[in-house]
């Protein structure tokens, strides 16, 4: 599994995915983090974490949709299914290398909170519970993007799925009050606030767990009728 | 080594594969020969596991391969069709990442991936990043991954195609070379490859076994027609007359007319005699002058022509 993380990593880091990814996501916090903390003089760093989440819905494809379509595409997975590793190992090697690369921007975001540091008392515990909460977020968007990329073998196909889904799922609660619980952005709403909610905790980690068995699985029975 | 049991794959109603069984011995060079879509491809995946079969067994190295496919995929190296690479890494961190996931010891890893690259060849081009190789150059890289992590096995599916005559004959000479130490099956569309490099030759057409036999073997079956070539000088046309004489002759058949007034003919005899004295002493009678008499080769293309042929009807 290590080797499938690593490698994955040079993937990223060798072509500019990773950079775009990165880049796109400072470029908007910034600009986010000007707007609250300038315009508004407010110190509440999470709430700028609030718009950050709107960016993520749009930029995880770009880590997830060529993960699986691209090994399929080019027939590079014919190697790793023939070799010794699991197609379980795969898919997690290849789910921990994007949200390795998540967690890269979220250090980068520490830069933020330290100036913030340098000209007022931000809550730095506040601070913390957004960021886990924002980590949860996007760990249920890679592996829906996973899940997404594992179904074709075309990347923009897996990419324009998993943006419409996202879209689809935080829009929702706009029609009926019934799928309040089915947004993943109102879910993590609550985090800015400063508490970890058991229930949103738990939806998120269930729900990753739950694309990457499908993904698992779709795999393994793709195997009879390949 | 290899065994394959009754093994049927299907797609819906499309029968790629229609039970077939072959057994392949330790140290064995097989090569899988058939027209385009004969099931040649479908039956390595199987052999990989890349796919699953829809009936049968199949059991490399005592392992059965869906039963236990780790065991089974660490015997055997696979070389797939196109030579699928991830081109954006280079040549030593491609092998290095193929000996990792294929679990080569931590230990000798650097040492194996070192080894292999100076067996295939590609010291000089290991930092070069793989998209920028030249195609038998990353043929080279495709057989280097399946390598590394000393299977027993090799599976190479149409090793030399879009290759130049030099890097055949190298890419050739190496498989060869392998034959010594691994168990070898490789697919070729090149007839003469086969029988240059296999000691086993597999027909496959339409998903069944045509058959199984050394090439030479094969050469021979369809060799018993002796045919001959035969170019004359024959300005009163009297040749055909004349063959039909001779009792022995079965056929006689104008191939074409050259430039300069030859003719050529074929002529197929009766049973299994040399024809060529007979010819010879009875076209001088008539003055007619025999530039030229060959007896046809018969090649493993004309085989496999003729069992492919002879599965249709």
């Amino acid at each position: 599994m290590l080797a499938v993380i690593k490698k994955e990593m040079k993937s990223y880091f060798y072509s500019p995915v990773g950079y775009i990814f990165i880049g796109l996501f400072l470029i908007m916090f910034s600009i986010f983090f000007y707007i609250d903390v300038v315009q508004y003089t407010s110190l509440n760093f999470e709430y700028i974490f609030y718009s950050g989440s709107t960016i993520l819905t749009f930029i995880v494809p770009i880590l997830t949709m060529r993960a699986i379509a691209e090994e399929r595409k080019t027939g590079t997975e014919q190697l790793l299914l023939t070799s010794p590793l699991s197609i379980t190992k795969l898919v997690l090697g290849k789910f921990i290398a994007a949200t390795l690369v998540v967690v890269i921007t979220l250090l980068c975001t520490f830069l933020y909170f330290g100036i913030l540091c340098f000209f007022g008392k931000p809550h730095i515990t506040q601070a913390l519970v957004t960021m886990f909460g924002f980590l949860l977020l996007a760990i249920s968007y890679i592996s829906f993007g996973i899940l997404a990329s594992s179904i074709t073998e075309n990347q923009i196909i897996a990419g324009v799925i998993t943006i419409g889904c996202f879209i689809l799922l935080w829009f929702l609660p706009q029609f009926s009050t019934v799928f309040t619980n089915f947004s993943l952005i109102n879910m993590f709403s609550k985090f800015p606030t400063g508490q970890i909610d058991i229930a949103d905790t738990v939806t998120f980690i269930t729900f990753s767990v739950m694309c990457l068995l499908i993904t698992i699985i779709f795999m393994q029975r793709r195997k009879s009728v390949r | 080594m290899i065994e394959l049991k009754n093994v049927t794959k299907r797609y819906g109603k499309f029968v790629a594969v229609d039970n077939i069984s072959f057994k392949i011995e330790e140290g064995e060079i097989i090569g899988l020969l058939g027209p385009n879509g004969a099931g040649k491809s479908t039956t390595m995946n199987m052999i990989t596991g890349y796919i699953e079969q829809t009936e049968g067994e199949v059991i490399v190295n005592g392992y059965d391969m869906l039963k236990k496919p780790k065991k089974a995929k660490r015997e055997i190296g696979y070389m797939p069709e196109g030579v699928p690479l991830y081109t954006d890494l280079t040549v030593k961190e491609f092998v290095t990442y193929m000996a990792e996931i294929k679990k080569v010891d931590k230990k000798v890893r650097k040492e194996k991936v070192k080894e292999i690259l100076e067996k295939t060849g590609l010291q000089e081009v290991q930092k070069k990043l793989i998209k920028n190789l030249s195609r038998g150059y990353k043929q080279r890289v495709s057989l280097a991954g399946s390598l590394i992590g000393e299977p027993k096995i090799l599976i190479l599916d149409e090793p030399t195609v879009g290759l130049d005559p030099r890097q055949i004959t190298e890419i050739r000479s190496l498989i060869k070379e392998l034959g010594k130490t691994h168990t070898i099956i490789l697919s070729s569309h090149i007839l003469s490859e086969v029988s240059q490099i296999c000691n086993k030759v597999i027909i496959i057409n339409k998903g069944k076994i045509v058959a199984i036999d050394t090439p030479e073997n094969l050469e021979n079956k369809v060799n018993s027609d002796n045919n001959i070539y035969i170019t004359v000088e024959d300005t009163e046309n009297k040749t055909e007359e004349v063959a039909k004489r001779i009792e022995e002759i079965q056929k006689i058949e104008l191939v074409k007319e050259n430039q300069d007034g030859t003719k050529q003919y074929i002529i197929e005899s009766k049973g299994n005699t040399d024809l060529r004295k007979t010819i010879f002493s009875e076209f001088a009678k008539e003055n007619i002058t025999i530039f030229e008499m060959k007896k046809a080769d018969t090649t493993l293309e004309d085989a496999f022509m003729k069992l492919i042929e002879g599965g249709k009807n």
